[in-house]
């Protein structure tokens, strides 16, 4: 490449032989292996782009996001996966390119060293400047972003309104979530107390979930509703979440509780506020205020 | 590299130690069977004696007998003080406290001199032994776990019924997850740190013969231990070992707690041996600018190993104690944090993960200068790379602990320190990269090795990235997922580039060339069984399948068929390539000197390498990257500047 790594020229009179900026990139682009490389690079990025929607469909199989939470969990999965394509199709294009580059059949696979040998590229200010500069920038995008998505998410989980949102009025359902080997309880506190080994909440309502466990460490998790705590012994762990779709959606244990680990998972019943009222009626709690 | 030989000083006369009896003394008498022998002996009459002692039917909170546990685990210490006294690892500080130290002709002993192939079963301590011993019992371990994994993938391609029971079904995931990563850390750091680094740096010998010994012989007397979980119930709860679940396991997890603390002290003790040897034996002229990258990466990779081990092995100390004196620092019941036990714990498990990448990246760089006839791009970013992950390894712990509920807040600062290290960990792509950059690849196992893993490093650091950001990895956490991503990183970036490390310096190691056609084939059946498997695990962690689980949602079916297809399949691979390697160390063409081609100092020591390395110690002159012919086109361009001076002159 034709980066030459002399220091600035501090008298602007004297001429030097370093050629213009834009000459430098002409020239570089003229050079054939420049191009096949940028021709690899293009392909790879416009190949591995689509694998964004492909990550989705998986992450849909089981029904799409029924709640806030997990559509923006989704989001940030498709934003990352977009990013990284780029710099995954410039390392597939050296890598391709540098294997095609071999001269196939010839000296190069035999037994012994090849005489040929390689141009003595030992450093390039420019590449390290750029790489450095591109690596960082990205760095820096997926944490912003992280973060931003992060407050979101908490917003949406305790309550409080994200900047980006309007208050909500409803006022959230308690439940108190026990983990026991290798059972799920949920508890409605506000409708004295009925228990239940399934979750019915209703829809559009937001929730509150104080997380326990009373022997080991287990975790909860809502699988389409993408919220999770770990459940630990001798604490109380929060989240919650405001389920937008209706519909019978998973509950799995996500942190190995011994034997029947595998087994410890149940459903949340996503129904209509009526017949929420309904079964909480069933249940022998009060009606909902 | 040009080497200048030069005379070494006659030696000024310093009072040596008297000589009692043959050479060697005591430890004439002592090897791996003897030290057996006397660990279970000991270990027996420790068992024995403190059957009749402890206070039996002293019921803990809830579980075992504490007597009954504080037996098992002084049964496993008696094993290991036993086999360590059986092998003479004491005979040294003891004759030094009699007076009688040990005399050159005892040291030359020890270092394996006249005693032909039985040096390997003995506490020797040339450099190279260790290193072949290391290796061995790298394979051995691979072999292990790899049959445990067999195991595990059967258990999860049969969907239709239960293997085995749930309790066995979590202690193999346990061992087997244990068990690999012992091995991947000692895979390269163990063989090739202790053989090849030293010669490659131009010194005789370790700087502490007798603490690398030693350092080998604590992880042999730890593994069986670890093993012996599976007959005495299981550890139950992945290599993690999460308390307070990990107390409700039967005595089998003593043995795993026995094992990290004696893994521990051979780790620390090889770290130590491994940083003073690379800081203080480097041949003359080798500056710091000089020095092979290989070993700037095994530093980064002791120095971690050294600072982190203890967090681990503290945490396994503490655990043991709460088992055998009814303590409660885990016991939340009693007081105790069962969040304490996971910060330790990731403490060490997080830079663990550096420390089983970090040798094997560095060996592959190492290398692929050889294949490509390169110098090594940008060595100093390297080296910059090197120290950023070991500096910012120690504060990203946090991130396995997202979803714990400990510190919700703590997110942000570690999604910043995690994403962070990306950026040098990005440094060290941009040096193979750059010195794959319009290089032309001599197409051997240890370089297609390079291909394949910077292949399987830009997919395990693309899901690292989404694992490390909160939201993503609320969904992520404890699913398959996880797996899929640390397999790509511990495996698909850890084991090939040990597989390509270990096949380039193979001829130097063992004298004869590998058998290239045959361990190929295995390797690339492995490569490419490695993809099925895990990209098929990222579907079902996609799809929301939780980790650690024996039966599933039908859901999952298809993604497991063929994860169990490839695993089999990397299997059959991973034994040709073992073929290979067995088959070709006992009757392989024997090595020549230097069949690369490369520069650095191992390479221009004779093949097998001689006791004490070098007839005469070597002196640098330049570093060992002068590969490669001046760039065509930086030429066509300097005179194109000169020549064509109106085209230039209006830049600056």
């Amino acid at each position: 490449m034709s980066m030459t790594n002399a220091p600035e020229v501090e008298q602007p009179e004297e001429p030097t032989n370093r050629p213009a900026p834009s000459y430098r990139i002409r020239e570089w682009l003229s050079r054939p292996y420049a191009r096949h490389f940028l021709v690899l690079f293009i392909i790879f990025t416009v190949v591995i782009m689509p694998s964004a929607w492909l990550v989705l469909h998986f992450m849909n199989q089981s029904g799409g996001p029924a709640s806030a939470i997990m559509g923006e969990i989704e989001k940030t999965i498709f934003v990352f996966t977009f990013v990284s394509a780029p710099l995954m199709a410039m390392a597939l294009a050296i890598l391709l390119y540098s294997l095609l580059g071999r001269d196939w059949g010839g000296k190069v696979h035999g037994e012994e060293p090849p005489m040929q040998e390689s141009p003595a590229i030992r450093t390039n200010g420019t590449a390290v400047i750029l790489w450095i500069a591109a690596t960082s920038l990205l760095a820096g995008f997926l944490v912003i972003w992280g973060m931003m998505e992060l407050a979101t998410i908490t917003a949406n989980s305790y309550g409080s309104t994200a900047p980006n949102q309007q208050p909500s009025d409803v006022k959230p359902i308690d439940i108190n979530v026990t983990g026991a080997q290798w059972v799920w309880n949920f508890q409605y506190p506000d409708q004295q107390g009925i228990q239940s080994d399934t979750l019915v909440v209703p829809v559009n309502t937001p929730l509150y979930f104080n997380v326990t466990s009373v022997d080991v460490i287990h975790s909860f998790w809502v699988v389409e509703l993408g919220i999770k705590i770990d459940a630990n012994p001798g604490a109380v762990t929060n989240t919650g979440v405001t389920p937008t779709k209706l519909g019978t959606f998973n509950i799995r244990c996500a942190e190995l509780c011994g034997m029947h680990h595998a087994y410890m998972q149940t459903k949340i019943q996503v129904v209509s506020q009526a017949d929420y009222e309904n079964w909480v009626r069933v249940m022998g709690g009060a009606k909902t205020s | 590299m040009s080497v200048m030989t030069k005379d070494i000083h006659e030696q000024t006369a310093v009072p040596q130690p008297k000589q009692h009896g043959k050479p060697g003394g005591f430890l004439r008498h002592t090897n791996i069977f003897t030290g057996v022998i006397t660990g279970l002996v000991l270990a027996i009459i420790t068992f024995a004696i403190g059957s009749k002692i402890v206070p039996w039917g002293n019921q803990n909170v809830d579980f075992d007998q504490i007597g009954f546990q504080a037996l098992i685990g002084v049964t496993y210490i008696a094993w290991v003080i036993g086999f360590m006294a059986g092998i003479g690892a004491f005979a040294g500080p003891i004759r030094w406290v009699l007076g009688h130290d040990l005399t050159h002709a005892d040291a030359e002993y020890m270092a394996g001199k006249g005693q032909g192939k039985f040096r390997y079963w003995k506490y020797t301590t040339d450099h190279k032994v260790v290193g072949i011993q290391y290796l061995i019992m790298t394979l051995v371990l691979f072999g292990l776990g790899g049959f445990l994994a067999m195991l595990i993938r059967t258990e999860l391609g049969i969907t239709w019924a239960e293997v085995f029971t749930p309790n066995f079904y979590n202690s193999i995931i346990g061992t087997h997850g244990i068990v690999m990563i012992i091995a991947m850390i000692i895979v390269v750091a163990g063989p090739l740190g202790n053989f090849i680094m030293p010669i490659m740096i131009g010194a005789r010998d370790m700087a502490f013969p007798r603490l690398n010994a030693l350092s080998f012989w604590l992880l042999f007397a730890a593994v069986p231990p670890l093993v012996s979980n599976l007959l005495l119930g299981g550890i139950r709860d992945g290599w993690t070992v999460y308390e307070p679940l990990g107390s409700q396991s039967p005595v089998g997890m003593i043995g795993y707690q026995i094992c990290i603390i004696v893994f521990a002290f051979s780790t620390g003790i090889a770290s130590v041996n491994l940083i003073t040897t690379a800081l203080t034996m480097r041949a003359r002229g080798m500056s710091w600018n000089r020095v092979p990258i290989f070993v700037i990466g095994i530093i980064s990779a002791a120095i971690m190993g050294l600072v982190w081990f203890p967090m681990f092995q503290y945490s396994q100390i503490l655990a043991l104690s709460d088992r055998m004196l009814a303590t409660s620092f885990f016991n939340p019941l009693m007081g105790g944090s069962v969040w304490l036990y996971e910060n330790l714990f990731w403490l060490l498990g997080h830079p663990e993960v550096y420390v089983v990448v970090i040798p094997g990246t560095a060996a592959l760089i190492e290398l692929m200068t050889v294949f490509l006839r390169k110098p090594l791009f940008s060595y100093k970013m390297a080296i910059a790379g090197f120290a950023g992950i070991t500096g910012i390894s120690a504060i990203v712990w946090v991130h396995h602990m997202y979803m714990t509920g400990w510190a919700p807040s703590a997110g942000y600062p570690f999604m910043l320190s995690t994403e962070l290290i990306s950026i040098p960990f990005g440094f060290l792509v941009l040096v193979m990269l750059g010195t794959m950059w319009r290089g032309k690849p001599w197409t051997r196992l240890p370089m297609m090795c390079v291909y394949a893993v910077i292949w399987n490093k830009i997919i395990g650091g693309i899901t690292g990235v989404y694992l490390s950001d909160v939201p993503v990895d609320q969904y992520m956490h404890g699913s398959m997922f996880v797996v899929a991503h640390f397999h790509f990183m511990l495996m698909g970036a850890g084991l090939f580039a040990a597989i390509g490390a270990i096949s380039y310096w193979f001829p130097k190691m063992t004298g004869r060339m590998l058998n290239e056609r045959i361990a190929s084939i295995g390797f690339w059946v492995a490569f490419f069984a490695f993809q099925l498997t895990f990209m098929s695990m990222f579907v079902a962690g996609l799809q929301g399948m939780p980790r650690r689980v024996l039966q599933f949602d039908n859901a999952f079916n298809i993604s497991n068929w063929l994860s169990t297809i490839g695993a089999y399949c990397i299997g059959i691979g991973m034994v040709i390539f073992l073929f290979a390697i067995i088959t070709s160390w006992r009757n392989g063409k024997p090595a020549p000197a230097n069949p690369w081609g490369a520069k650095t100092l191992e390479w221009q020591t004779s093949t097998p390498v001689p006791l004490e390395n070098f007839p005469v110690l070597p002196v640098v002159t330049s570093d060992p990257y002068g590969y490669g012919v001046p760039d065509p086109y930086e030429s066509v361009e300097k005179k194109m500047a000169e020549a064509d001076q109106p085209v230039g002159a209006g830049a600056r």
